[in-house]
């Protein structure tokens, strides 16, 4: 246990920062934040972000980086939200659950193209992903306004928003969709052959692709569960939104990949872990969701959240690069 | 690190203001652009004027996503009353709807939420006004009713400024019929830099052009720019929507003629006024007087409040304005 702990301090130095935040938080806002119905807004909050997060952590890991990510979803959601409007006709076309099928399908579909031509110009002619998913980002935004001329797509299913808006008692869906969503991540990543593989390629792609791995079918494997992660954020988005729009989320490509590092993921690759991620992404939200409450300008939470990045990853590097001296030592 | 725990929790405890007995919360489309913080100043002066608490915060983008991740949170936090201009009306309209659930007040400013969302709908200007002010200007600033004029439009799909458009052609075919416009409204996609090109294009191909309206506020500076490059300040007389500070430098060489728009700060003081007013049983009605802002008007929906007539800069007044 305490080997363990010792191996993964990094990880529970940032579990216990979260309880340290939490009980902060109750303190300055007495009565409103440690309550069951602001962790209850939390818990709708959170979803899109830490799944969206969980998609670019793994690019991460292989020392990629995905810019394309919340476009896709986007994306995605636009040409879902257009079939469903379609098909539902205002309530005059098919009935509610087939045309959410349809448009969950639809969405799902659309991703794992984006995916996949993430994946085709990363892994197979091996172009370098910053550039890859700056040109795709591009393209799937104009794809999205070109569809919908920078208006959002309304008109869905009343029951759609369910997803979004419903709950089990005090348990939002969405998050039990998120937590379905971290165990599948988990095992991939953590249990699996090509979860190894994934942190291989991004630890040394050539040793590893003359050690027999077919780095190619990881990577492009990688890029697939990134978007089949957007593909789900996507509808998390647009029923909590209700619509669907090119810009929604905009905010969160540059938070994912914080969020990423923060929960321990190395920018260059060859590292990190799923669970890190989420406990970032509950940093994270912990901050905003406090911070708004207590009413502070979003200018602030901005300049808190930089600073506790930058102070966790110098705490990081420092006790690493301690640990690696005492090793030199012995 | 506890000293540095120490030391946040005291500033924390300083930022969050005591609790007074009516909160109002005023959510921009974005904080950090000089329209709205102009709208912050009026809105927080109202509030201290008035004995209330006005919390002034939005979005660090212009992210509906986000706006609506900031509704869910303010409702825990205990507010009386949110006024917003919404990035998009219809995501934020669940949120809206929850507060409304939840007994809070709704009303939106500077930008229209989905009509059922609010109780009021706090309007800058009249749209039809709008655009007869524009074109009396345009007139004015010509010193003649009869001659080519061409306009210069932000985005051709943007809902607000077609119908400025519209509503001045349709004014100015009625009143000045010896107007003729020279060609269909030009785009210069909300930027400065293509509206220059774009009237430098229009100069050449119609040589006898005397005049330029720019709606969407970029474009009256760009069409300035590109006047004053040609040197044709007195050939040509440029009027349009914009903000005063990108102005100033044009409307006193004269390659601007005047500058038409509204005061935000006014904007937040009357849409901190407005959600006073209904959270204490004061009655809106046409035509009574809102301090610091005038006579308002209150349209025969019962919901819709225009501020008044729109303000207009001049090489004179523009120095007053800081936005």
């Amino acid at each position: 246990m305490i080997q363990h702990i010792k191996k993964n301090r990094a990880q529970y130095f940032l579990f216990l920062f979260l309880i340290i935040l939490i009980a902060v938080m109750s303190a300055l806002a007495p009565g409103k934040f440690l309550t069951v119905r602001n962790f209850k807004n939390m818990g709708f909050q959170m979803a899109e972000f830490g799944i969206l997060a969980i998609g670019m952590s793994v690019v991460i890991m292989t020392g990629g980086i995905n810019l394309s990510l919340v476009n896709s979803a986007m994306l995605a959601a636009i040409v879902g939200s257009f079939v469903m409007r379609a098909l539902y006709n205002g309530g005059e076309g098919m009935a509610d659950i087939p045309v959410i099928i349809i448009g969950i399908v639809v969405v799902m579909a659309v991703s794992v193209v984006c995916g996949l031509i993430n994946g085709y110009f990363v892994a197979a002619v091996g172009v370098v992903p910053l550039l890859v998913t700056l040109g795709t980002q591009t393209m799937f935004n104009g794809a999205s306004l070109n569809i919908t001329k920078g208006s959002a797509i309304s008109g869905l299913p009343k029951l759609f928003t369910r997803i979004g808006a419903g709950s089990l008692g005090d348990i939002p869906y969405t998050m039990l969709i998120y937590v379905a969503v971290i165990l599948v991540a988990y095992f991939l990543i953590e249990r699996t052959p090509w979860g190894v593989s994934v942190y291989m390629v991004g630890g040394n792609e050539k040793a590893t692709r003359f050690s027999g791995i077919n780095t190619k079918a990881t990577l492009m494997k990688v890029y697939i569960f990134s978007a089949v992660m957007a593909g789900i954020a996507g509808i998390l988005m647009t029923s909590r939104y209700n619509s669907a729009r090119a810009d929604y989320g905009s905010s969160y490509t540059m938070q994912a990949v914080a969020a990423t590092v923060l929960g321990g993921t190395s920018i260059n690759g060859g590292s990190g872990h799923v669970l890190g991620t989420v406990v970032a992404v509950a940093i994270l939200q912990v901050i905003s969701s406090g911070f708004n409450i207590i009413g502070i300008n979003r200018n602030i939470t901005d300049i808190v959240t930089g600073l506790i990045l930058v102070g966790v990853l110098s705490i990081n590097y420092f006790t690493s690069r301690d640990r690696v001296k005492k090793a030199a030592k012995a | 690190m506890k000293k540095i725990l120490a030391i946040s929790l005291v500033l924390l405890m300083a930022l969050s203001a005591t609790a007074l007995a009516e909160t109002i919360v005023v959510m921009p489309k974005l904080v950090g652009i000089p329209y709205f913080n102009a709208s912050q100043t009026g809105a927080e002066a109202a509030g201290e004027e008035l004995g209330i608490e006005v919390i002034y915060t939005g979005p660090t983008e212009g992210d509906a996503a986000q706006q609506v991740q900031m509704i869910e949170d303010l409702l825990i936090s205990g507010i009386d009353a949110l006024a917003i201009a919404p990035n998009d009306p219809d995501a934020v309209s669940p949120a809206l709807q929850k507060c409304a659930e939840e007994g809070v007040l709704v009303v939106d400013w500077d930008t229209t939420a989905n009509g059922d969302d609010v109780k009021y709908s706090i309007h800058q200007i009249d749209d039809t006004l709008y655009g007869q002010v524009i074109w009396d200007k345009l007139v004015e600033a010509m010193g003649t009713d009869e001659g080519e004029y061409a306009i210069v439009t932000g985005y051709l799909t943007a809902a607000n400024l077609n119908t400025w458009i519209e509503a001045g052609k349709a004014y100015a075919a009625e009143k000045y019929p010896n107007l003729t416009l020279v060609t269909d409204p030009v785009a210069s996609d909300e930027s400065a830099q293509e509206a220059y090109t774009q009237t430098l294009a229009l100069i050449s191909a119609y040589p006898n052009l005397k005049g330029i309206v720019g709606v969407s506020t970029p474009a009256p500076i760009g069409a300035a720019m590109a006047v004053q490059e040609k040197g044709l300040q007195d050939q040509i007389s440029v009027v349009g929507s914009c903000m005063p500070t990108d102005a100033a430098p044009y409307l006193k060489d004269g390659s601007l003629d005047f500058g038409i728009l509204w005061d935000p700060g006014m904007l937040g003081r009357l849409t901190v006024y407005v959600a006073h007013y209904e959270l204490n049983g004061v009655e809106i009605t046409d035509g009574m007087e809102v301090p610091g802002v005038g006579n308002i008007t209150l349209l025969e929906d019962g919901k819709t409040i225009i501020m008044g007539p729109p303000s207009i800069w001049t090489a004179e007044n523009v120095d007053q304005f800081d936005f």
